[in-house]
Formats: C-alpha cells, structure tokens, sequence
C-alpha cells in the first residue's frame, strides 16, 4: 500500500474522485482499501440508479402524442409578430416617440410665456382683523320660558342658580329630593311675593309665561323674559359691564376669491357672531358685505377661528360680538 | 421562395428531412436533460421545442466547433438546452409569485419511476429514499450546480465536454460539480 495513504480518504478526496478529479494514488487507494471502495461504491450505485430513474422517467414522459410537430413549430415561430416582423423600428420608434413628448413638455415649460406666468403671484396681506366690541351698558341679555297660556305675571323671581333643575311652576308632588326652583338669571331687582313670576311684570293669574323651557317669560330656556337661554330679557350676553371679551387664540387668514383678485378688489367685511362657552363661533351673519365671494370666504375662515371665550364672574358665558374682516391687496 | 432556396445554406444540406432526423435522435437526450433540470413535464417539453427551433434558426452557426475544440452536433444542442434552462430559471425568479401558483413536482414522483420493479420491497424502499433525498438535494442546488450536476450523472458526460455545453473553464466545471456532489452526499446522509 503506499505509504502516502495510508489513511483512509477523506470526505473531499471521495468526491473529487467519483466527479473525475482523483489522482492516481487516490485511485490505487480505493482499489486497495476496502472501506473507501465500499463508500465509493455505494456512491456510484447511488448515482447509477439516480440516473437510470431519470431516464426511466423521461423515457415515459417524452411521448410524443399531443406534442405539436417541431417543423410547425418552427413556421410558427417564424412567423410574422405583432409588429410585422418590425419589431426594431417598432421599438426604437416607440423610444423616439417617448422621448419627443418628453422633449415637448420640457420644452413647453421652458417658454417664456409660461415661465413668467409660474414667477407671478399675487402677494396677500394679513387681513386686519379687529374685534370690534359694542360696549352696553345692560349685562347680558337671556331669556325663560314656561309653557302656560298666559303671559307671565308679576311675582318673586327663583333663586338665580347657574343650572336650573327645579322650574319654577309645575313643581313635582312629593320629590324623592326637594330642591327650591331656580333660574338661570343675573342679579336683578326682585321683590317679596307669595307667586313665583317676573319682577317687572304685570298683575294677574299667577303664570310663568307662555314660552317654552323651564324658566318665565314668553322665551325659550331655564331664564327670565324673552330670550334664549339664561339670563334675563333677550339675546346672549354683550361685551361690557363685566362680561370680557373674547379673545382669538386661533386665527387662520381668510383667502382671496378668484374673482376678487381679479377685480382688486378690496374692502372689509363686517360679521356679527356669538362665541360660545366653548370659544366655537356661532350663528355668523354678515352685518357689511363686500362682495365678489369675499363674504363667503370671510366667514369661512371665521368658521375656523378659536377663541378664548368671554367671562362673567370668572365663568365663560356665550357673548356676541362683531369682527372686521380686511380684505387688502398691493 | 421554394422550400430548397431556403435550406440551400444550410449545412444540413438535405434540408428539413435531414433535421428531423436529427431531431429524432437527439430529442429525448434533450427532453430528458430539461425534465431533470426543471422538474416540470410541460415547461421540459416547451423548452425542447424551443431548443430545436433555436438550433434551427441559428443553423448557419453551427461549424462543428467551439471555443474549447470540436463539438458534436448533440454538445451544441445541449448548449442550447442549458441556455435555455438559465434564461428560463432567470424570467421565473422575477415571477417567483406565479411559480408557486404551480405546484411543484412531488419528489416522490420520481421515485415511482425506479426502473428495476423486481428488487425485493425493501430494497426497493431503500432506493425509493435514496431517490428522493438526491432528488430533493439536486432540486435545491443553484442552477449551475444542477446543470453540471446532471450532465455528469444523468447524461454522463465527462468535464471537457460539459465544460463544452456550459460555457465556462474545466476548473469551474469541476468546482461547480464538486460542490454538487458535496450537497447531493450531505443529502443523502441526512436521510441516514
């Protein structure tokens, strides 16, 4: 046995031999040595069975039934495609297309015309926009309802309570919790009377009025006189007497309308709206219009508007106020 | 043009008749390479057809030659054939999705086709295994591996003449094939 090998071969030597790639002593070894012919042998044997189940396979699926002829397969092939046998100039012509109307745009947006157009803009001022507060001597302006038949008469008025459970009339029989019936009011004169009624009402068949709510008056709400609301008379509360006044927080600019900025037109609409407890603008109303959309736009950025909404007594109250709305261009 | 004009050039003289008789003798060897490369019996028979389509058109080619000395007139089919199992293992990694719409071929498939029905059950269970882990190692090899894989053992041919069909160096032949064999062993070692 040769000296060189006399250990068996390894793993690396057995399949450099069996691709081919042995050498000759690797060769004689596996003569020799029965433990590496036997490995090399079963390997072989492996392999030998591999191939004879792939040609066996083959053999049976390569029928050649249903196959189509090669030679129809051939004219098929050769036969003319989609472009007619162009198919290069149909694609080098699709590319110059491509590029042309790449070119052309390019070219389009490189026009003087059009790039004076882009550089163009219509420069916009920050509308001015002033609160405009209508100071009243009067606090705040509410009303009550209650839904009886007849106006409401002369008598004391509730407890002033900032939520009204109990109302004043159709008091409930035998209340699982007795509560005194309140209104929902500001100070105000009152007088001493058996009746619950409006201090500054006339005389008569003791009534609540014939609004609709829980408070007096011919309004609607938990107040007195007729209003909406709290309070007492009419409307929410104003500016002045110690009702502050709204401050804006949030105050996106309005936009230009087209037809505006066409015209130059210029101006300052008038709003009138109610912010609320919540400091959300409500119920707003063109007082001045200016015209040509502005109008439109002006409130809808009022819309938008947040603000910190007006106090009475360190209580945010819903107060009405009236805002400019500038319109200015240069 | 009349049928002779068009096949005057070529060096099959004869013309169609003479390559269909080529055809016939070297389709199955062909078919049989593309059905073990790609384990699909329709893609297989595609590409065979393809195969000869290519070697017809491309006809003129042929001088009986390549780059590595002379090369039968199978060697340069088989060429073909390997080009096209690279160009096919190519479009269908970009469409991996539609692959595994198609399922693929049970291994054990090829292991109903062991040719020696007589052997005793367990014997022939034992070539059963035997076949599908080299099945499922060859399956698993990289495209080159696979082709020099197969030339090897299933069509038999020896390195210079895969080096031939393949393209590629003698030393990268048996590289490629020594990794081959290297996975296929450790495949059927696993088995074990």
């Amino acid at each position: 046995m040769n000296p060189h090998l006399a250990h068996h071969l390894t793993r690396k030597q057995i399949s450099k031999y069996l691709i081919g790639d042995g050498s000759p002593q690797e060769s004689q070894h596996v003569l020799d040595c029965a433990t590496c012919g036997g490995e090399l042998a079963r390997l072989e044997s492996s392999f030998s069975q591999f191939r004879a189940t792939v040609r066996h396979w083959s053999d049976r699926r390569s029928g050649t039934d249903g196959v189509v002829p090669w030679t129809a397969r051939v004219e098929v092939a050769t036969l003319k495609g989609l472009y007619g046998g162009h198919e290069t100039v149909a694609g080098i012509g699709s590319v110059l297309i491509h590029v042309a109307v790449v070119v052309l745009l390019l070219a389009a947006g490189s026009l003087p015309p059009v790039q004076k157009a882009m550089k163009e803009f219509v420069p916009l001022f920050a509308p001015d926009l002033k609160l405009q507060p209508k100071p009243k001597l009067e606090q705040s302006k509410g009303g009550g309802g209650s839904p009886q038949r007849t106006a409401q008469t002369k008598g004391e008025l509730p407890r002033v309570a900032p939520k009204s459970f109990v109302p004043p009339i159709r008091p409930q029989d035998d209340p699982k919790l007795a509560l005194s019936p309140t209104i929902v009011a500001p100070d105000m004169p009152n007088i001493n009377s058996p009746n619950y009624g409006s201090p500054l009402a006339g005389l008569g068949i003791p009534s609540a009025g014939n609004g609709i709510g829980t408070g007096i008056g011919s309004g609607r709400g938990p107040g007195v006189g007729p209003g909406n609301g709290g309070g007492s008379g009419g409307g929410v509360y104003k500016i002045g007497g110690g009702v502050s006044a709204p401050v804006p927080v949030f105050k996106p600019e309005p936009e230009y309308s087209e037809e505006a900025r066409k015209a130059k037109w210029q101006g300052a609409v008038l709003l009138e709206l109610v912010v609320d407890e919540n400091g959300v603008p409500q119920n707003i109303k063109v007082v001045r219009s200016l015209g040509l959309g502005l109008d439109q736009k002006a409130i809808e950025a009022v819309q938008k508007w947040r603000f910190k909404p007006g106090q009475k007594d360190g209580k945010a109250v819903p107060v009405s106020a009236n805002i400019e709305v500038n319109f200015r261009l240069l | 043009m009349p049928e002779s004009a068009l096949f005057a050039d070529a060096p099959f003289a004869s013309g169609l008749q003479d390559f269909e008789s080529l055809v016939r003798e070297h389709r199955p060897r062909i078919f049989r390479f593309l059905l073990a490369s790609l384990r699909d019996t329709e893609t297989a028979e595609n590409l065979t057809q393809d195969c000869f389509v290519r070697a017809f058109k491309a006809r003129d080619q042929f001088r009986g030659e390549s780059k590595l000395g002379t090369c039968s007139f199978g060697t340069w089919l088989m060429h073909i054939a390997a080009n096209l199992v690279r160009d096919h293992e190519a479009s269908s990694r970009l469409k991996f999705w539609r692959r595994r719409l198609r399922s693929d071929v049970d291994p054990n498939e090829l292991s109903d086709w062991i040719p020696d029905q007589q052997k005793s059950p367990e014997a022939l269970a034992l070539a059963k295994e035997q076949m599908e882990a080299i099945w499922r190692a060859a399956a698993s090899l990289s495209e080159r591996q696979r082709t020099v894989f197969l030339l090897r053992f299933v069509e038999d041919m020896d390195l210079l003449e895969i080096a031939a069909v393949t393209g590629m160096k003698e030393g990268t032949v048996k590289t490629h094939l020594f990794r081959a064999v290297q996975s296929v062993r450790l495949g059927l070692e696993e088995r074990k």
